[in-house]
């Protein structure tokens, strides 16, 4: 089930969206995340639960010592759960914040693909959709290897300050 | 020269930052010894080496300045001169011109703008220079403005510091390291202690070890333990650098007012973590100025009391059951009840005709919106209101508390737990969770007597634990995780407390007693309650520390039915 994208943000942004991307898929959907963001990719691993928090947000994981949160993109995106396969992985993303120290967070994805190389000309506006969206942060459609790679803005899917998205969900 | 060596600016700017400091101290300890010998020397020492790095580093203007003081103070040493109130103060005024000259190097190399301060340090060396020609005229008598004369604020005497400091001892020494590099070393111990135990844990390990070899793991597991302690404990500095920056915020609030203000001080050598100690620096500001500013009276009102003329604030600390204690203390007017409830109905906390008790009325001023800037005075300047100051408190993990007497005065109880780094704890576990409850808040354990249990609407909700009467809440439900499903005569209930009140958490099983490291769940995680971190545990998993206080509140905000209490008693005033 195709999860409808939200409508473009300005065609300005295209500019800035050609380089190196690291893919990954959740069920036959494929999305791409900028090298820059991912400061690293693990096995999945035992997450320890964190109440009061949205269900897309797992818990926490001990990541040499430093705990960091775990979100589950699925969840994220309302698509139906699936069980962790061992291609399952944690992509560990750096999510800008207000102080301009990262805020490093786990994603949990059903598989890593590949890095790609994104050249303007394989980029294209997300199409306009209808109301009712619930992914926010696709910001444009890769099209490389004969299928399309929905590219993330990582700070926008899981907000800024993630705990403003766990605050106004939980209410 | 600084420019083309950031490190040696960096270690200049340090040193001399110390230094002002040190100096700062001793002057005001001066302002009541002014021929003391000893503490002129603490002040000139420290000057004449910052002139000489100034020089040698060609940072010309703090050069010059510091040289201005210097020749004052050997006037001062020598005998010559005796400090009196003008002195005092024109040294003060150097320190503070020099800090922020100081200050704004780092800044200025790194190409920005600083503040300049240029033009008023010429103004002082003019009024340096005067009082210090009229030291060095030929006559018998040393000169000096009469220190007995207008002598408005008393620097406090601080009867516990030793007239050496440690720093002075034989064979002490300090050395200066980069912040940054003490907490990788304390990550890494941390690390080290987890992986140590991961692999102490292995069965294989187990069943391959004969005698010698357990007892060299053993060796290595109690080297390991000391190396931990080592580290944590450099993480850890007295509460007295932080005490001693209130003697000047005093010295100049109470002279701004023109109230008689005396700081008394003790404890000053019980050590917090250093993070708690930079944190705790403006609540603590705060709440002095708010004994000045509403406390403290001015002479003639306290005389009229039948007080002496000169108030009294007092700050003390001390450790107590895992925890340190510091309290801010005035003998002031006390919180003015009405007052305070008329401010809160005019601004909409509190229903108009509504009657509070005494203790309510207390934790009014540390609603948000109590204090706006019609009220901020000019003593108060840049005050914020107290409920800024619990809120920093409570994100230190502490709490702050209040208690006053109309006519005699008001306390501040500050509790902060002694380091943010570690906490022993029991782990439990709930469903398949483990959690860690801190010892500090644990009273007991026992196994529920089914008899002891009292059930309202058919779920188990009381225990009787000897005489009272207790709230009783499973962990899982709490937490909304996957219950075991056992009943409460198979679980175990975990008694703890917290301010006063008290809660039977029921868990699946205890797992043992630990030393955890604390670990901040981070910004994505600040809003949770009944959660104080995340321990890492000796499998390398996570294990939630659980805050004992917030567990209450939570479980009172799920109301009575949820062994909850109504709402009053919670968080009463102590």
């Amino acid at each position: 089930m195709m999860q409808q994208p939200d409508g473009a943000r300005g065609g300005g942004r295209l500019e800035a969206l050609p380089g190196k991307y690291l893919a990954f898929t959740l069920g036959n959907e494929e999305y791409a995340l900028p090298v820059l963001r991912v400061r690293e990719i693990i096995r999945m691993m035992e997450i320890t639960a964190v109440p009061q928090v949205p269900r897309y947000i797992r818990g926490v994981i001990n990541l040499r010592g430093k705990v960091i949160p775990v979100a589950d993109l699925r969840a994220r995106f309302d698509l139906d759960e699936q069980a962790y396969t061992e291609r399952t992985a944690i992509i560990v993303a750096e999510l800008a914040q207000a102080d301009g120290v990262p805020l490093l967070m786990g994603v949990v994805v059903d598989a890593v693909s590949e890095v790609l190389n994104i050249g303007g000309k394989d980029l294209e506006e997300t199409p306009q959709f209808g109301a009712g969206v619930k992914t926010d942060g696709i910001v444009g459609m890769a099209k490389s290897r004969g299928r399309v790679t929905m590219i993330l803005d990582i700070d926008r899917v899981f907000g800024g300050d993630v705990a403003e998205n766990g605050r106004s969900a939980v209410a | 020269m600084l420019r083309a060596d950031p490190e040696l600016a960096s270690m200049f700017v340090a040193e001399a930052l110390d230094h002002l400091g040190t100096i700062e101290a001793s002057i005001l300890k001066l302002e009541s010894s002014p021929r003391d010998a000893q503490l002129l020397n603490d002040i000139f020492r420290p000057f004449h080496t910052i002139k000489g790095n100034a020089g040698a580093l060609g940072v010309g203007r703090v050069q010059q300045l510091a040289h201005t003081v210097e020749t004052l103070l050997d006037h001062c040493r020598s005998g010559r001169l005796t400090p009196g109130p003008h002195e005092i103060d024109a040294v003060l005024k150097a320190v503070d011109l020099l800090t922020t000259m100081i200050q704004d190097i780092g800044p200025r190399l790194g190409g920005g703008e600083g503040r300049d301060v240029w033009p008023a340090s010429l103004v002082l060396m003019d009024a340096i220079q005067a009082l210090s020609a009229a030291a060095a005229s030929p006559g018998g008598e040393p000169r000096g403005t009469d220190p007995h004369q207008e002598r408005p604020t008393q620097a406090p005497a601080l009867p516990e510091e030793p007239r050496r400091r440690a720093e002075d001892q034989p064979g002490h020494h300090a050395v200066r390291v980069d912040t940054r590099k003490l907490d990788t070393l304390i990550d890494m111990v941390g690390e080290l202690v987890v992986a140590q135990s991961i692999l102490y844990g292995h069965p294989a390990w187990q069943a391959a070890l004969d005698e010698r070899a357990a007892r060299q793991l053993a060796q290595l597991r109690r080297i390991t333990g000391d190396l931990q302690r080592t580290a944590m404990s450099m993480r850890m500095v007295p509460i007295r650098s932080t005490f001693q920056k209130m003697a000047r915020l005093v010295r100049d609030l109470g002279k701004q007012a023109g109230k008689q203000v005396e700081l008394v001080f003790s404890g000053g050598e019980t050590e917090l973590d250093r993070k708690v100690v930079e944190e705790i620096t403006d609540p603590l500001m705060h709440m002095i100025r708010n004994s000045l500013d509403h406390g403290i009276e001015r002479p003639e009102e306290r005389m009229r009391a039948g007080k002496p003329p000169t108030g009294r604030v007092e700050l003390t600390a001390s450790h107590e059951a895992g925890n340190i204690a510091i309290t801010v203390a005035d003998d002031g007017r006390g919180l003015q009840l009405a007052r305070i409830l008329e401010k809160a109905v005019e601004r909409g906390l509190v229903p108009e005709g509504a009657s509070l008790t005494p203790q309510e009325i207390h934790q009014l001023i540390f609603k948000p919106g109590f204090s706006t800037a019609v009220e901020v005075t000019a003593i108060s300047g840049r005050g914020v209101g107290m409920d800024v100051v619990r809120r920093n408190i409570e994100s230190l993990r502490g709490r702050v508390d209040i208690s006053s007497t109309p006519g005699e005065g008001t306390r501040f109880q500050i509790k902060l737990p002694l380091t943010l780094a570690i906490v022993e704890g029991l782990l439990v576990a709930a469903g398949d969770q483990r959690y860690v409850v801190p010892t500090f808040a644990v009273r007991e354990s026992l196994r529920p007597a089914p008899g002891d249990v009292h059930h309202v609407q058919g779920a188990p909700r009381m225990i009787r634990v000897r005489d009272s009467l207790l709230p009783l809440v499973r962990l899982s439900d709490l937490f909304g995780i996957g219950a075991s499903g056992l009943s409460p005569a198979e679980m175990t209930a975990v008694v703890i407390e917290d301010d006063g009140r008290r809660l039977a958490l029921l868990v699946d099983r205890l797992l043992g007693k630990q030393e955890v490291v604390v670990k901040s769940l981070g910004s994505a995680f600040r809003h949770v309650r009944g959660v104080a971190g995340g321990a890492i545990l000796g499998d390398g998993l996570v294990g939630l520390i659980l805050d004992a206080g917030g567990v209450m509140d939570l479980t009172d905000e799920r109301g009575p039915e949820y062994g909850g209490r109504p709402s009053p008693q919670r968080r009463a005033a102590a």
